[in-house]
C-alpha cells in the first residue's frame, strides 16, 4: 500500500519534519507495507483544499491548520481564541477537551484525526515597545481572520488584511505596523528586516492536525492500523516537544538578529486578558453546543 | 437553436466581463479605505471583510463563465502551425479529432465538477475567511461554465459536420 | 514501466496532441489525466475537479485580468500612440530605436506586476501593433517582448519568488532585494543585444529621418505625461503602502480609464470592447493555468519530477557539475511544466542537495527564477508564448523561434551570476548590515 500525503508547509518547518519522521516510523513498523509519500508546501493541493481532498479520497491522509475550520464549527477554532490557552500545559489540556468533540464532528465527514501538533505561542511584533494596550491605539494591525479583526478593533487598532506572503512588503511600506504571529514565522520571514520589538504575549497556541479518511483506514489490516495509530501517538508526543524547543530556539534567534525581545508588562497582560474575556463572551454567544462543551470540559 | 446558443455564450461572456469590473471596484474601494485610514484614522471602517476571498471567487466566476464565449470567438489558443500545412480536406479530420477529444475531456471535468458541487452542498462547506461563504455557490458557477464550454465544443463540432470545412484554423494575423 | 519511459511516453503524447491542433489547455489536462489513470492509483475525476476549482480563485491571480484590462484601455485610447510618438525623438539615434520600448517598458512594468504573463500582455498589447505599424521586423518585436516580459518574475514584486520563499522559508524581502541587480543585468543584456543586432545590420531597423532639436524633444515629451502619471501612480501606491501589488492592478485600471477619458478619444463603446477583450485573454490564460496545474498535480502523484531530482541527487556531483546538470534538468522540465510547478514539485529533493554542497539558498532562488524565466519562452509550454499568440494570432512555434536569442541571453545571465555571485548577494548583504 502506498499513500500520498499533502501538507501545506515547507520541508524546513518542524511540522513537516515531524510528519516525515511519522512516515518513516510507519514504514519501519509495517516493514514497508504502508509507504507514505509526503508532498509538502502545498505541492499537491492548496491548503484550503486539503481537507476536502482527504474527505473524497483523492488522497487518504493530509495535514491542515485546525482553526481554518472554525467557520464550520467554533469547536475547531477555540485554539485560536486569544487568551484562552496561553501555555503548552493549557494547550495540552485544551486539546484533550477538544479531541473527543472534533473527532465526532470530523466523523460526520468521514475523517478521523490522527494527531495534532501546536505552533509556538503567538507573540506581538511591533516597532517600538508596547507597554499598555493603549499603545496599540491607532496602529495598523495585521488581521487574517475574524477573531483577529475583532481583537484589533477591541484594542483600538486598525485591522488590515494582509496575506502571509505580503507581510514583509506591507511592513516595509507602512501598510501595517504590528502583527501577532509565532516566533517561527517571525524568523522564517526575517522579521528583523522590518520590526524592532517582539514580546511573547502568548496570545494563543494554534495547532495543525493530521487526519485520515476513515474508510481508507478501515480498509487496512489490523496490524497496519495499529502501526499507524502507534506512530501517530509517537508523532504527537514528539511534535509537542519539537514545538517547545522551537519556541525557545526561535525566540533566541529573534534576539540574536537584533530584535529587542522583552517580557510583556503586567499592565499589558491585564489589558490583553480583558480583551480576551470580552471576545470569549462574543464567542460563547455564537458557539454551538459542541463548541461550548469543549470550553466547559477545558475550564473544569 | 444556433442563435440562441450564441446569445447564451455572449451573455455569459458579458457577465464575466462584469465580474472583472466588480473585482476592480471592490479592490479600488479597499484602496480608498486604506487612504482614509492614513489621513483620517477611524473615520471609515478600515477593511472590507474578506475582500481577497470575494475577489478570488469573482475571478473564478469570470474565468468559467467566459470559457464558451472565448472558445466561440477563437480566443483559446492551439498550435496550428503543423496542421495548417495540410489541405483543408485533411484539416477537417484533424479538427474533428481535436473536437471529439475535447468533448471527452471537458465532459469528464464537467461531470466531476458537478459532483464537487454536490459534495460541498452535502457537507455544507464554507470558506475559511472572515465572512463564511457557502462554497457551492461559486462552485456551481464554475460547473455551469465548464458545462457550457462542453455545449460550445459540441456546437462547434456540429458546425464542422454541417460545413465540412475547417472551422477552427484561422490564418496567422498580425 | 520505468520512470524515463513513462516520462517519454507522456512527452510524446503532449507533443502529438498539440501538433494535432488540440487546444493547449485541453492537451495539458489530457496528459495529466493519462498520467493519473495509467501511472498512479489516484481517483482522477475528483482530482481534476478539485484542482480546477482550487486553482481558479487564488488572490494572487486576480491581478492578471486587471493588468490585461489596463493594457486594453491604453491600446484603445490615444495614450499608447502618444507614448510612442513621445519616445520617437529620444530613441531616434539609439541603435535599435523603438525596440527598446519593449525592453524598458517591460522592465518598468515588471516593477508593478508580479507575473511575466501580465507583463507580456500589457506591454505587448500596445507595442506590437505600434511597432508593426512602424515597420519593425516581426522576429525582433516578438523576441524582445517575449524575452523582456520574463523580467516580471525577477524584478520585485514577483509571485514566483514568493512561492520559492514560502516553500523554502527564505525571507521574501531579501529575495526581492536580491532580484534587483540581476534584473538590471538582464535589462542591459537585452538592450545590448538589440543594439548589436541593429548595429550589425542597419537596414533591419526602420529609420527615423527627422532630426529633433532639444526643444522639440521636450515638446514631444509632454505626450509621455499620461503614461508617466499612470506608472508613477501605481508604483507610488505600492511603495507608499496604500496598495499591495495585487491591489495596484485595480488602481492601474482606474487610473488608465481616467487618463484615457481625460485625453479625449475614449468612449463607453471602447471601454466595453476593452473589457470584453481582456475577459477573453484572461480566460484563455486562466484555462491554460488550470490545465498546467492539473498536469503538475498529476506529476506529483506519479512522482516523476521527484524521482528525476532524486536521481540527480544520487550522482554526488561537485557544485559546478551540479549546477550544470540542474540547469539542464530545469530547462527540460521547463519545456513542459510551468515555472511555479517546476519549483513546488522539486524543491523537496533539490533543496537538501543545494544546502549539502553549500550553495546559498538565497542565490539559488534567483538562479531558479532566471531558469524559470527561460521556461516561459520555450515551447511547447511557455506562458509568454501563449500570451503573445493570444495577442497576435502568430503561432507559438514562430514566437519561440523569435525568442530563442533571449533564451540564450538568459542562459548567459545564469552563467554570469554563477561566476559573479556578488551580483545577487551584494544588496541583501548590505541590507543586513
Ligand atoms: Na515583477
Ligand atoms: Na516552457
Amino acid at each position: 500500500e502506498s499513500w500520498d500525503m499533502p501538507t501545506p508547509y515547507g520541508d524546513s518547518t518542524f511540522h513537516t519534519q515531524n510528519i516525515i519522521q511519522f512516515a518513516d516510523d510507519v514504514r519501519a513498523a509495517t516493514d514497508g507495507g504502508l509507504d507514505i509519500t509526503i508532498h509538502s508546501a502545498g505541492s499537491l493541493f492548496p491548503h484550503s483544499e486539503i481537507k476536502s481532498a482527504v474527505r473524497n479520497r483523492s488522497v487518504p491522509i493530509g495535514e491542515f491548520f485546525l482553526s481554518t475550520l472554525s467557520n464550520e464549527d467554533l469547536a475547531f477554532g477555540i485554539d485560536s481564541q486569544p487568551f484562552v490557552a496561553t501555555s503548552y500545559e493549557d494547550a495540552a489540556k485544551l486539546w484533550e477537551a477538544q479531541r473527543p468533540v472534533i473527532t465526532e464532528l470530523l466523523a460526520e465527514q468521514g475523517l478521523m484525526p490522527l494527531f495534532s501538533v501546536p505552533w509556538p505561542a503567538q507573540g506581538l511584533y511591533t516597532n517600538g515597545e508596547i507597554a499598555t494596550v493603549e499603545d496599540l491605539n491607532g496602529l495598523r494591525f495585521r488581521a487574517y481572520n475574524a477573531a483577529l479583526e475583532e481583537f484589533a478593533a477591541l484594542a483600538g487598532a486598525a485591522p488590515v488584511q494582509i496575506e502571509a506572503s505580503d507581510i514583509p512588503q506591507a511592513f516595509a511600506t507602512g501598510q501595517v505596523a504590528a502583527m501577532i504571529t509565532s516566533p517561527s514565522t517571525g524568523v522564517n520571514s526575517t522579521a528583523w528586516d522590518f520590526v524592532t520589538h517582539y514580546t511573547p504575549i502568548n496570545a494563543w497556541v494554534p495547532k495543525n492536525i493530521v487526519v485520515v479518511n476513515q474508510r481508507v483506514f478501515d480498509g487496512l489490516d489490523a496490524d497496519t492500523q495499529a502501526a499507524v495509530l502507534d506512530a501517530a501517538m509517537t508523532a504527537q508526543a514528539r511534535g509537542w516537544e519539537m514545538s517547545a524547543a522551537e519556541a525557545t530556539d526561535m525566540t533566541a534567534a529573534l534576539a540574536e538578529n537584533g530584535i529587542t525581545v522583552y517580557e510583556p508588562s503586567e499592565e499589558l497582560v491585564t489589558g490583553l486578558r480583558a480583551i480576551g474575556a470580552t471576545m470569549l463572551e462574543t464567542w460563547n454567544a455564537n458557539a454551538s453546543d459542541s463548541a461550548k462543551a469543549v470550553l466547559e470540559a477545558y475550564e473544569n | 437553436m444556433n442563435r440562441f446558443l450564441q446569445r447564451l455564450y455572449d451573455i455569459c461572456g458579458a457577465l464575466a466581463g462584469g465580474l472583472i469590473l466588480c473585482i476592480c471596484v471592490l479592490i479600488s474601494a479597499q484602496i480608498i479605505l486604506n487612504g482614509f485610514g492614513r489621513i483620517l484614522p477611524g473615520a471609515l471602517p478600515s477593511t472590507i471583510p474578506s475582500y481577497a476571498d470575494f475577489s478570488g471567487y469573482m475571478l473564478a466566476g469570470a474565468t468559467f463563465l467566459a470559457l464558451a464565449h472565448t472558445l466561440r470567438s477563437g480566443g483559446h489558443i492551439r498550435v496550428n502551425l503543423v496542421i495548417s500545412r495540410f489541405r483543408p480536406a485533411v484539416q477537417v479530420w484533424f479538427e474533428a479529432f481535436a473536437l471529439l477529444i475535447s468533448i471527452g475531456l471537458i465532459g469528464y471535468a464537467a461531470w466531476f465538477m458537478a459532483s464537487l458541487v454536490l459534495e460541498s452542498l452535502h457537507y455544507g462547506d464554507v470558506s475559511t475567511g472572515i465572512i463564511p461563504v457557502s462554497l457551492w455557490i461559486p462552485q456551481s458557477v464554475a460547473a455551469f461554465g465548464i458545462a457550457l464550454l462542453w455545449v460550445a465544443v459540441v456546437h462547434t463540432l456540429a458546425d464542422l459536420i454541417r460545413t465540412r470545412a475547417p472551422v477552427l484554423s484561422t490564418p496567422d494575423e498580425v | 514501466m520505468s520512470d524515463p519511459l513513462i516520462g517519454l511516453t507522456l512527452l510524446g503524447l503532449l507533443i502529438a496532441l498539440l501538433a494535432c491542433g488540440v487546444w493547449v489547455a485541453v492537451s495539458l489536462s489530457l496528459v495529466g489525466l493519462a498520467g493519473l489513470v495509467f501511472f498512479s492509483n489516484a481517483p482522477s475525476g475528483l482530482i481534476i475537479a478539485s484542482t480546477f476549482w482550487g486553482h481558479s480563485h487564488s488572490w494572487a491571480l486576480t491581478a492578471l485580468p486587471l493588468f490585461i484590462l489596463m493594457g486594453e484601455i491604453l491600446l484603445r485610447s490615444r495614450m499608447s500612440d502618444d507614448m510612442f510618438t513621445g519616445l520617437v525623438p529620444w530613441l531616434a539615434r539609439a541603435p535599435g530605436r523603438l525596440l527598446h520600448v519593449n525592453v524598458f517598458g517591460c522592465a518598468i512594468f515588471a516593477a508593478v506586476s508580479g507575473s511575466s504573463a501580465a507583463t507580456a500582455a500589457t506591454i505587448g498589447r500596445m507595442s506590437v501593433p505600434e511597432l508593426t505599424k512602424r515597420g519593425y521586423p516581426e522576429s525582433l518585436i516578438l523576441g524582445t517582448l517575449a524575452g523582456s516580459a520574463t523580467l516580471g518574475l525577477l524584478i520585485p514584486p514577483s509571485i514566483i519568488l514568493i512561492v520559492y520563499g514560502v516553500a523554502t522559508e527564505q525571507s521574501i524581502a531579501r529575495l526581492f532585494i536580491a532580484g534587483i541587480l540581476p534584473g538590471l543585468m538582464l535589462i542591459c543584456l537585452f538592450a545590448g543585444y538589440v543594439a548589436v543586432r541593429a548595429w550589425m545590420n542597419p537596414t533591419l531597423i526602420p529609420p527615423i529621418d527627422e532630426s529633433f532639436s532639444f526643444k522639440q524633444k521636450i515638446m514631444a515629451s509632454r505626450r509621455l505625461l499620461p503614461v508617466a502619471l499612470l506608472i508613477g501612480g501605481v508604483i507610488g501606491a505600492i511603495y507608499g503602502g496604500l496598495a499591495s501589488p495585487t491591489d495596484a492592478a485595480a488602481l492601474g485600471v482606474v487610473l488608465a480609464s481616467i487618463l484615457a477619458w481625460a485625453s479625449g478619444s475614449f468612449s463607453w463603446a471602447l471601454f466595453g470592447a476593452a473589457v470584453m477583450s481582456a475577459t477573453r485573454t484572461s480566460c484563455m490564460i486562466a484555462l491554460i493555468l488550470l490545465g498546467a496545474a492539473f498536469l503538475s498535480v498529476s506529476m506529483g502523484f506519479t512522482g516523476l519530477p521527484r524521482n528525476l531530482a532524486a536521481w540527480i541527487s544520487d550522482m554526488g556531483l561537485s557544485v559546478t557539475a551540479l549546477l550544470v546538470v540542474l540547469t539542464l534538468f530545469f530547462v527540460v522540465l521547463g519545456c513542459f511544466l510551468d515555472g511555479i510547478s517546476v519549483i513546488v514539485l522539486t524543491t523537496s529533493i533539490i533543496m537538501p542537495m543545494i544546502t549539502a554542497v553549500g550553495i546559498d539558498p538565497l542565490w539559488f532562488g534567483i538562479y531558479l527564477v532566471i531558469v524559470v524565466e527561460m521556461s516561459q519562452i520555450t515551447p511547447p509550454v511557455g506562458f509568454n508564448l501563449f500570451v503573445i499568440q493570444g495577442l497576435t494570432g502568430i503561432d507559438i512555434l514562430r514566437i519561440a523561434k523569435a525568442a530563442f536569442p533571449f533564451f540564450l541571453l538568459l542562459l548567459l545571465g545564469v552563467v554570469l551570476i554563477t561566476i559573479f555571485p556578488q551580483i545577487v548577494t551584494v544588496l541583501p548583504n548590505m541590507m543586513s548590515n
